[in-house]
């Protein structure tokens, strides 16, 4: 069932395979999975509750080690990498978008947007950082810090965050997970902007069928195998797919 | 509710240890003190009774001014039951060494002691008048060897002979051992101090009781005389010697206590932080419906324990740096004589150590605790912590303002008053409170302040430094009670510095403003031959000798030394301080009297009193007042007046001045000269006198920053305790970072520069009150001090306190850099 869709992949996994623990106490979280993420496109991982995908974006986005098999981001395979320059890596090609505790309270709004690449000691572009400001509606809210703003408010600057580095893919773990229907759709629909307008590749871990309808395409794991993907899904169609796995 | 305190306090043991280790370094020291105190106190009772069980009865005289008469030895020999009477003579007798000088700064001891008393180590007792032992360590600095033969001055400046017979032990008399001591036969003891009778009188019995022969001999022995029993003088001896280590207690206490302060703070702190963390634990203890009273006295008893293991930890601390001190003291201190028993912890120690180590701690509890009860139980539903924004309370700044009004007020009252020991308290009492306002006003003045000593870290290490000196004043009120312990060592060594740098300068200053002498020709015994003087006049290289003399005489018909000094010197060289009037018009028919004397007499400048002897006094027209730090005798009469009414007498001292330009070593040749024949006068140079007095100044200084190394060790501890608690709330922020893409050595950079600056803002804050508060005191110990700023030292203080700080942050920021980013952004 496994396929590598795209030629132009901006990330693909060959073989992971990631065991947590040993002997009797081993939990096989991946048990071997090839997938391929497009360039320019919106995928969505997808499966239920331990079914490895947060596991799985984890390895792909070199936050965690792979006990077996190779990722490569663009032309860099990340499995090889030490840590130093794996966090060089993360920090100059990968964006992140988190459930939740995205920003640094000591932070405000702007500085939080820019710290990755201050980290980077790189200077934004400053006609990108106007354009992700007034995509995600922050224009006003720059000089706040994060408590003082709402939860929806908080995960825009953590998309705007993911966007301004122009990294080469944004991983993305359930970033509607704490937000009302209403701001998840808004974070929702400026990720497929930040898609179809900038160009920008992003991965997102979700259980919700809604928000996995918004993106290009949807792969679906259990019990660390992929073992299903859609193209253009619909809520009724991701729903069914779920349910026909669950079954 | 117990089982929940014990198992809550083992899943925080970690955290707790650097707590503990506040506590039990803290009640360690004050423990230490008393095991260090206890052991010499023991050591001298047991030595004092070793002594006194060789003596029933002892004969001692009621003061070194009257003497008991010889005549009394024999009295008490025939009395019934008497064994044995022999006398203890005790003196001074200058003993010349190997450089023809009198040894020391202090006049030598001349004794006789019973055999039975004389602790020889070598040799042999003196049998005969020309023989004699010298003490144990003045024989080896001096390089005497038995059978030498030694010179000794007796009370004319005659010298005689001795050969030298052996050496002794003075053993825990602290008075000989700091003077130096020759143990001759009774006769020649006698002879050579001018003693004109018996110290002591010490008696065997040959059956009668002790008691009963003290009664028998008190009968002979008359009303001038005190008679004890053995056991009676060995008590007497060893209280009047525990009255000295009472000194030592009380300051060795006094940094115990400044460092058990700094634990309360740091205690404080660290509870306030668990009570934060555990917020959501204690709310949902709440939850399942355990009463505010339950939350409070949890956490009470969390600190009760905490306070009981660490002190009784500390007590073995105690314990161990006792028995060090005393070692230390025994193997590096050899000629000072510390008598040594075991080390003992006394259960007056125990429960003093123990007491205070569990009261501090539960007290700094407290107000955490109080806090832990307003944990609304519906925080536990919550998922994420709020963070502490910090808003500085009317309350707050009410009472800072009446502290700092209150700081202000005595500071200036006590600047401004007439200097002296009220002026110096009242300053104190200023600083006391003005460290409560900055106590007050700490997490209002650790924002700007982290703002300042992050400015360069942040221009240095980029990102991590600017974050770093977000997070140092993200909880000010944290990080205010973090550096204020820092600050209390810091601003206690500051102003000692100050004190110390001021009060050398202000004697600089003085000596070369009055008088600027090179060399200083003085006696062990009192007396410099007037031939000295003489023999120093008329050479090119000295352009000034001025003679120093006085001799008792009357004031207004009160005894008072009357002194003099060479009338030329006055014209020329020497500008004595006049608190009013001037010495300018002193002059035949004239006087110069010092300040306390004036006040004393209430005599103004312009007054006629009447100066001389008992016989003949004449009327002088006072035209000075001399500041009590003036040179001059303390009355100050023309050379020719005092010739007159008290003759040509032997000089006190004589200050010499190079002339120009002239070969110092010439100059000093012939001051060594011109003392040359007399072993009991000694030159002493200005640069050594200002050597010896550095060192002594130094070696204060260093025995204090030593002292107060400890409070600055423990509140490290609380510099390292914050950070890594605020590491361990953190964890999900330094994943979030890592993730973003820091490099582990920048997270480690970020908590290291962070821990920098709280200890930089510590150190501000300790300088400048220490600063101030050194200079306030300078104005209290006398009109016309010479400020000066340490800033060498002070500097190093700052620097010292910045690398401390990092430091501390070693271990916290490993840990923080080692930690996985997946598991730390996975978990709650």
């Amino acid at each position: 069932m496994t396929t590598i869709t795209s030629v132009r992949s901006a990330v693909t996994a060959q073989g992971l395979t990631k065991v947590y623990g040993t002997g009797d106490a081993a939990v096989h979280a991946l048990r071997g999975i090839d997938v391929g993420f497009a360039t320019e496109a919106f995928t969505a991982i997808m499966g239920p509750s331990g079914s490895g995908k947060s596991t799985l974006m984890h390895c792909l986005a070199g936050l965690d080690s792979v006990t077996d098999g190779h990722v490569t981001i663009g032309d860099v395979e990340i499995t090889r990498l030490n840590d130093k320059r794996l966090t060089l890596l993360r920090r100059d090609r990968v964006g992140f978008i988190f459930q939740a505790f995205n920003l640094l309270p000591t932070l405000t709004a702007e500085q939080n947007i820019r710290l990755p690449l201050q980290i980077a000691g790189r200077q934004a572009d400053q006609a990108l950082f106007d354009r992700v400001i007034d995509t995600v509606g922050l224009r006003d809210r720059l000089r706040h810090k994060p408590s003082q703003l709402s939860g929806g408010q908080q995960q825009r600057v953590a998309v705007a965050r993911a966007l301004i580095s122009k990294p080469q893919v944004i991983f993305a773990d359930e970033p509607t997970g704490n937000l009302d229907s209403r701001s998840g759709a808004e974070v929702l629909s400026f990720l497929r902007t930040s898609v179809r307008e900038l160009g920008q590749t992003i991965v997102m871990v979700t259980h919700d069928p809604v928000a996995a309808s918004y993106a290009d395409r949807v792969v679906f794991l259990r019990d660390g195998l992929l073992v299903r993907e859609l193209e253009q899904p619909t809520p009724q169609t991701v729903l069914d797919t779920l349910v026909a796995l669950e079954a | 509710m117990f089982r929940t305190t014990i198992t809550g306090l083992l899943a925080h043991r970690l955290r707790l240890l650097l707590t503990s280790l506040a506590i039990i370094l803290g009640v360690g020291f004050i423990a230490g003190t008393f095991v260090l105190t206890d052991t010499i106190d023991a050591g001298f009772s047991q030595s004092f009774t070793a002594a006194a069980d060789k003596i029933d009865v002892a004969v001692i005289s009621k003061g070194d001014e009257d003497p008991l008469p010889p005549s009394l030895l024999a009295k008490v020999g025939s009395v019934a039951g008497v064994k044995d009477a022999q006398p203890v003579v005790s003196g001074e007798a200058p003993l010349i060494g190997k450089d023809g000088k009198t040894v020391g700064e202090l006049v030598t001891a001349g004794v006789s002691f019973p055999s039975y008393r004389l602790d020889v180590t070598s040799g042999k007792a003196p049998a005969s008048d020309g023989e004699a032992l010298v003490d144990t360590s003045t024989a080896r600095a001096q390089g005497f060897r038995i059978g030498d033969t030694v010179s000794v001055l007796d009370q004319k400046n005659v010298r005689h002979e001795f050969r030298l017979v052996g050496t002794f032990d003075v053993g825990v008399d602290q008075s000989l051992a700091a003077r130096g001591a020759v143990a001759y036969t009774p006769a020649t003891a006698m002879r050579m101090t001018g003693a004109t009778g018996y110290a002591e009188i010490d008696v065997t019995t040959a059956g009668p009781s002790r008691e009963s022969l003290r009664t028998a001999v008190a009968a002979v022995a008359g009303s001038g005389a005190k008679v004890q029993t053995g056991e009676e003088r060995a008590a007497d001896l060893a209280a009047s010697n525990g009255a000295s280590t009472d000194y030592l207690k009380v300051g060795l206490l006094m940094f115990g206590f400044v460092a058990l302060l700094v634990a309360g703070l740091v205690i404080y702190n660290t509870f306030g932080i668990l009570v934060a963390q555990r917020m959501r634990e204690l709310a949902l203890l709440r939850c399942i419906g355990a009463t505010r009273r339950q939350v409070f006295g949890s956490i009470v008893l969390e600190s009760a324990i905490v306070g009981l293991v660490s002190s009784i930890l500390g007590l073995a601390a105690g314990l161990g740096m006792g028995w060090l001190a005393v070692f230390l003291l025994g193997t590096y201190q050899p000629d000072v004589e510390v008598p040594t028993g075991t080390v003992t912890l006394s259960p007056q120690t125990i429960v003093i150590g123990l007491a205070t180590g569990l009261i501090m701690t539960v007290v700094a509890a407290l107000l955490p605790a109080r806090q832990a009860t307003k944990v609304a139980p519906v925080a536990a539903l919550r998922t994420q912590t709020e963070e502490h924004t910090f808003r500085a309370g009317v309350v707050r700044i009410i009472f800072a303002v009446l502290f700092g009004l209150a700081a202000a007020g005595l500071t200036y009252a006590g600047v401004t008053a007439k200097p002296d020991e009220t002026a110096l308290m009242t300053v104190m009492a200023g600083g006391v409170l003005a460290f409560f306002t900055v106590l007050i006003l700490g997490p209002v003045l650790v924002t700007p302040l982290s703002g300042l000593a992050g400015w360069l870290p942040g221009r240095l290490f980029g990102v991590p430094g600017r974050l770093a000196t977000e997070n140092s004043r993200r909880n000010p009120k944290r990080s205010a009670t973090t550096t204020i312990a820092l600050t209390i060592g810091v601003t206690l060594m500051t102003f000692m510095a100050v004190l110390t740098a001021t009060m050398r300068a202000t004697a600089d200053h003085e000596l070369d403003s009055q008088f600027p002498a090179d060399y200083r020709v003085a006696a062990q015994t009192g007396d410099v031959p007037h031939t000295v003087a003489e023999a120093l006049r008329g050479h090119p290289e000295l352009a000034t000798v001025a003679e120093f003399r006085e001799a008792e005489g009357k004031l207004d018909d009160e005894d008072y030394p009357i002194g003099t000094v060479t009338s030329s010197v006055l014209e020329t060289a020497m500008r004595p301080k006049a608190t009013s009037g001037s010495a300018d018009g002193f002059k035949p028919g004239t006087v110069m009297i010092a300040d306390y004397v004036a006040e004393h007499l209430k005599i103004k400048v312009g007054d006629d009193v009447r100066v001389g002897t008992a016989k003949k006094a004449t009327p002088l027209r006072v035209v000075a007042i001399l500041d009590s730090q003036s040179l001059l005798p303390s009355i100050t009469v023309p050379e020719q007046f005092f010739d007159e009414r008290f003759g040509k007498t032997d000089d006190n001292q004589i200050l010499i001045t190079a002339a120009d330009g002239a070969d110092l070593d010439k100059a000093r040749a012939i001051v060594d000269d011109a003392t040359q024949p007399y072993p009991a006068v000694k030159v002493t140079s200005s640069t050594e006198i200002r050597g010896q007095f550095d060192e002594a100044i130094n070696g204060i200084l260093s025995v204090i920053t030593g002292l107060l190394g400890l409070a600055i060790v423990i509140s490290l501890l609380g510099i390292a305790n914050t950070l890594s608690l605020s590491v361990h709330e953190r964890t999900r922020e330094s994943a979030l970072l890592r993730a973003l893409g820091l490099k582990r050595g920048q997270l480690r950079g970020m908590l290291t520069v962070e821990a920098l600056i709280l200890g930089l803002v510590g150190a501000l804050v300790g300088t400048v009150l220490g600063i101030v508060y050194g200079w306030a005191a300078t104005t209290t110990i006398s009109e016309s001090v010479s400020f000066r700023l340490p800033v060498g030292q002070i500097a190093l203080f700052i620097a010292a306190s910045g690398l401390a700080g990092v430091l501390a942050a070693v271990l916290p920021a490993r840990r923080a850099a080692r930690t996985s980013i997946v598991g730390s952004l996975a978990s709650d």
